[in-house]
């Protein structure tokens, strides 16, 4: 899911890096509007440990293993907060295990972190349509996925035509990993609600 | 699942774990950067080699950087493998009648060259310092306070968090549950995660609160002092001015 070091080109790269920072001083000011950025730091801190590991857990998938993303699931738990923990759960990885790249951070937390944003966008929106929670949390949780993929394989296409067909492989078999993550999500999302609804971006009255 | 100890060899001794950390962050950054963006198929192969010489200045086992690059090369091979077949360009060779592309060919070892040059000079940078020294380093080198209060704080909760991930991922198993790629199995693993969510929210909150009583403002407090000596400015310099070498040498040739 994350693109390592050395593949993409050098205005792809830069690209990543002026959109992220740009969104993430976005995001960050946006939350402080709100509320005390400092007091949402746990929370923050512990989506981003759960996106790491998330990411460390396999899945059989014959011939091969996937493993999750949970992209989707931070957008909806923390917000505008998801596109930061994105960024910080990128970071660590790349830095702590190298998986994904140090140059590519930007794009990486790009291509993961604006679904984020998206599927918070799209749960919000769901919820207030009363569409069941578990539906709409498989739908953010899925979509995010899917949109991750469709940038990745754009990252990979705007560094050089030669990429089109290795971008074409990459989409087909992250199909897969959309299924997956469509049913974890939606199970995420309809435990939270019944055990700590408080994480949710739901009215707890209804 | 094992631990992500990238400072397990921090307290070797050699001249790159003695070096300035600030000064090694700015100065491996830009190298990295530039290894990256090496168009060269020769220069590329220097660069390699030139990570290499710095690991073995550095004294890490060759076990452990071997294990870190296992997982780049796995995300980079099947690029080497597939961009010969499928970048257009003047024909190498045919092998049952599919063409295979010198064009191709080149792109997909610079591709794994720099890949592989890249992670070797971030484990020769972050392994040879503790990682709350790295963390003070990029809060001396004027990272927003914030960032760098995440990053801590995530830091420390992967730790906790794959305990109890595994500990319940352990219980779970013991009662003979099989993590399989089905609708049960999988909504099982979302209750695992939803849990994990839940127990580790509650931990985080309960931390902070008492961080907080305890005088914590967010700036990174350790023992370690740095200074920046002589010594520290000229290794800097000298891997910069390798970093930039070749692209100097190209414009002036």
């Amino acid at each position: 899911m994350h693109i390592s070091d050395g593949v993409l080109s050098s205005s792809v790269i830069i690209v990543g890096f002026v959109i992220t920072l740009v969104l993430l001083m976005i995001t960050l000011r946006c939350s402080m509007k709100q509320s005390d950025v400092k007091e949402q730091i746990p929370k923050l801190s512990v989506m981003a440990g759960a996106f790491f590991v998330a990411s460390l857990i396999h899945i059989p998938v014959p011939p091969t293993s996937v493993h999750l993303i949970l992209n989707g699931l931070m957008g909806v738990v923390l917000g505008v907060l998801s596109y930061p923990a994105i960024f910080i759960g990128l970071t660590l990885q790349a830095v702590l295990f190298q998986h994904g790249g140090f140059t590519t951070i930007g794009i990486n937390t790009m291509n993961m972190g604006i679904p984020a944003l998206l599927a918070y966008g799209i749960f919000k929106i769901g919820y207030q349509k009363g569409i069941p929670l578990v539906l709409i949390g498989a739908i953010s949780g899925g979509l995010a996925v899917f949109i991750s993929v469709i940038f990745l394989a754009m990252s990979l296409i705007t560094t050089g035509e030669e990429f089109i067909d290795i971008a074409r492989l990459i989409a087909i078999t992250h199909v897969p990993i959309v299924i997956i993550e469509a049913i974890v999500t939606g199970s995420v999302v309809a435990f939270l609600a019944k055990v700590k609804p408080e994480l949710l971006p739901i009215d707890m009255e209804r | 699942m094992e631990y992500p100890e990238i400072d397990r060899y921090a307290s070797l001794k050699s001249p790159i774990h003695q070096f300035d950390p600030r000064a090694k962050i700015i100065s491996f950054s830009i190298l990295i950067f530039f290894v990256v963006f090496v168009n060269e198929l020769d220069i590329a192969v220097i660069n390699l080699f030139f990570s290499f010489i710095l690991i073995f200045i550095s004294k890490l086992p060759i076990k452990f950087v071997l294990n870190r690059i296992k997982w780049v090369l796995l995300f980079v091979l099947p690029f080497l493998i597939i961009m010969p077949f499928t970048a257009g360009g003047s024909e190498l060779m045919t092998i049952d009648g599919i063409k295979m592309t010198y064009e191709g060919l080149v792109l997909g070892m610079l591709i794994v060259l720099r890949a592989t040059s890249a992670v070797m000079l971030i484990l020769t940078m972050l392994a040879t310092m503790r990682f709350d020294t790295t963390i003070k380093a990029l809060y001396m080198l004027n990272v927003p306070g914030l960032l760098i209060q995440m990053l801590m704080f995530t830091y420390r909760y992967i730790f906790v968090f794959l305990d109890e991930f595994l500990r319940m991922w352990r219980a779970m198993g013991s009662k003979g549950f099989k993590l399989k790629a089905n609708m049960y199995a999988l909504s099982m693993l979302g209750n695992v995660v939803g849990m994990l969510i839940v127990k580790s929210y509650e931990r985080a909150d309960r931390v902070y609160q008492s961080m907080i009583s305890k005088g914590y403002t967010g700036n990174p407090k350790t023992m370690v002092k740095f200074n920046m000596v002589a010594k520290d400015y000229a290794i800097a310099f000298l891997l910069i001015s390798i970093a930039i070498l070749p692209y100097i040498s190209k414009v002036v040739l």
